[in-house]
């Protein structure tokens, strides 16, 4: 079912909706929030739900042989419309970072309307999955950040299909992303990273489906009684565990290496040329080898700034 | 760090960084050295944390020129250190933007992060080092932002009032507003600058890409004599004259929202001794020629905050009353 949780009346063009799609099966306790779209130009996060609203609702009507719904699921695709329709991550008319925004206000300005509707409406899930891109300039490997995971919410990474966890900053910006709100109200929820912004990736994006719809069987919400639940080989990546790469020049970086590769310490990450002679200013050298989860995006680079994050391989054989 | 002189003064790289084209961005500052080999005190003043808000740039142009000036005339008037940090983001002012550009990050949330690697990341902690290494009291400049005019005010957050009041009343602000802590804070100059026990004071006034010289010219008046009240100068002639501030805490501040989209039309600025029913302005919706909403204050009080941006969604704060206080 698709209703309007959010209605806030603009002054000259339509008003700000905010959308939420629910389905209910008779165990409504095992229940799962999935949320993308806090920032406008990520758009793998929207599309992912979208696929997901097209799937439950095939199953809805039985036309998807041997899904049944079986607890409550709510999709809320696109949480800053008004960045999404302005084609921006933040909505320019406050320059506000919606993810700075959690948990909201209900009688504030328009953002924080949305995040305290989106926070409202979610309270009661056990389960949360965030969908986001890479941050501004950077493009990311699927994978899940989840802080301080118990055994619990490391099942549920499992079931996710990703292969790496990350420990998000604990910082004290961190208490006022959705994320941060969700680990207060001791919802069980993870971030799902992937791709970069403005640019939709179908083919990333059907690789990650299958993963959200396991998730949804695992946490009791979706059932299929013909169909075995996937217990994914998940890495818990420590902070510490995280090499980042840094240019020592600003310019033109042009990459050497692909994500969601291994990459192996001395191995050429990228150059970097100066932007008016194209003269080669830094080989940027891998100084561990590990996996590489984020790549920068954006080929101008500033001296200093991140190139690349490496998760250092596990010494164990088998993963946690 | 690199050190240029002009006469007395002396100037200061404390940060830079490379832009793509190799050209360096360099946040500089001003240093006022003491005329006595053991300085009374250390007193630093920073502005364009944010790079649309140019009334603190402007005010320590004008504290810049005043110190130049008495440092020909009585450089003995100098007992203490004065450190002037007059754009520390400056692509950000160059582009008339809040953020940082490029990045598009707050650079008044960067402080106390310790991960991360960029150069917004990078000059909040050579900022905040160096602000430690100079400085015993600290003043921080802002001007609202976009949506908002804001009286000549000192906000503090509660727990370090104790310290901060009585530094706050000799700057001649109309107001000092102590708040709760929120999470949002805990990333700021200010906050982290408290925390580490330098005294800073976040002063708020006017609105962003704008100078309100009268505002500017009042808080210069406040600077100097804090600068004469805790020592760090001191001159033949008596310290300017001050105004009392209102002390208010939150539950004296009413905020006025919007109940409806449109366009608000202000009639009347920033003004003390508002009476309850008095006209703020109105909410109209320019589409049928209708009022929507008639804004009236709700409180006798002072109008301290005022809403300049026209346009406005329902929840759009047009003002703040500090109420039950006729100054």
């Amino acid at each position: 079912m698709k209703e309007t949780i959010l209605s806030i009346q603009s002054p000259f063009a339509p008003p700000i909706e905010l959308a939420q799609y629910t389905w209910k099966g008779p165990k409504p306790k095992n229940s799962v929030s999935i949320v993308s779209g806090i920032q406008g130009n990520q758009l793998n996060g929207i599309y992912l739900c979208s696929r997901l609203v097209r799937f439950l609702n095939s199953v809805e009507s039985g036309k998807e042989p041997g899904y049944y719904l079986k607890g409550s699921i709510k999709i809320i695709p696109a949480v800053n419309s008004p960045a999404i329709f302005e084609g921006k991550a933040l909505w320019s008319f406050h320059d506000l970072d919606m993810n700075l925004a959690f948990p909201g206000n209900e009688q504030g300005e328009v953002i924080e309307r949305i995040a305290d509707s989106v926070c409202r409406h979610t309270k009661d899930s056990q389960f949360g999955v965030i969908i986001k891109s890479a941050d501004l300039n950077y493009n990311d490997a699927p994978h899940l950040f989840c802080l301080n995971p118990d055994g619990l919410a490391k099942d549920f990474a499992r079931s996710l299909g990703a292969q790496n966890v990350r420990e998000p900053k604990d910082s004290s910006t961190f208490k006022l992303s959705l994320h941060g709100h969700w680990i207060d109200e001791m919802i069980t929820s993870v971030v799902l990273s992937a791709g970069k912004e403005n640019h939709l990736d179908i083919t990333l994006c059907e690789d990650i489906l299958p993963g959200l719809i396991n998730s949804l069987l695992w946490a009791g919400a979706l059932g299929n009684d013909h169909k075995e639940l996937i217990k994914y080989r998940v890495k818990f990546n420590k902070q510490n565990k995280e090499t980042l790469i840094s240019s020592h020049a600003g310019g033109f970086f042009l990459p050497k290496v692909t994500l969601g590769s291994e990459v192996k310490k001395g191995q050429k990450i990228g150059d970097i040329f100066d932007i008016h002679s194209n003269a080669t200013l830094e080989s940027v050298l891998a100084n561990s080898s590990g996996y590489l989860v984020t790549l920068r995006n954006h080929p101008i680079i500033y001296q200093k700034e991140v190139i690349a994050v490496l998760l250092e391989k596990s010494k164990f054989r088998f993963w946690s | 760090m690199t050190t240029r002189k002009e006469g007395l003064l002396q100037i200061q790289k404390i940060s830079c960084y490379k832009i793509p084209s190799g050209q360096r961005v360099e946040i500089l500052k001003q240093f006022f050295p003491s005329s006595r080999k053991r300085p009374v005190k250390s007193v630093a003043f920073v502005s364009g944390l944010h790079g649309n808000e140019l009334e603190g740039i402007y005010i320590c142009y004008l504290l810049t020129k005043y110190l130049k000036e008495l440092q020909k005339s009585q450089p003995e008037a100098f007992l203490g250190e004065i450190h002037i940090y007059p754009a520390v983001n400056p692509q950000a002012t160059d582009n008339a933007t809040r953020l940082w550009p490029f990045l598009s990050i707050d650079f008044n949330r960067q402080f106390g992060i310790s991960e991360g690697n960029s150069p917004a990341i990078n000059c909040a902690k050579e900022l905040i080092n160096n602000l430690k290494d100079s400085a015993d009291i600290v003043v921080d400049f802002h001007a609202s932002n976009l949506h908002l005019k804001e009286t000549p005010q000192i906000r503090i957050t509660e727990g370090f009032h104790k310290k901060l009041i009585p530094l706050a009343v000799h700057c001649n602000v109309n107001l000092i507003w102590v708040h709760p802590l929120s999470a949002m804070f805990k990333s700021t100059l200010g906050y982290n600058m408290n925390q580490s026990k330098v005294p800073t004071l976040v002063i708020e006034t006017g609105i962003a890409l704008r100078i309100n010289q009268d505002f500017s010219n009042r808080i210069l008046l406040g600077m100097l004599n804090l600068l004469y009240q805790v020592g760090v100068l001191a001159t033949k002639k008596p310290p300017p004259t001050v105004s009392n501030p209102i002390i208010v805490h939150p539950s004296q501040v009413i905020p006025i929202h919007s109940k409806y989209a449109g366009l608000f039309i202000g009639h009347t600025d920033i003004k003390k001794n508002i009476l309850k029913g008095e006209m703020i302005g109105e909410v109209v919706d320019a589409k049928n020629g209708k009022t929507l909403q008639e804004i009236t204050a709700t409180e006798d009080g002072f109008l301290f905050t005022m809403r300049e941006h026209p346009l406005v969604y329902p929840g759009a704060l047009l003002g703040r009353i500090a109420k039950n206080i006729i100054a």
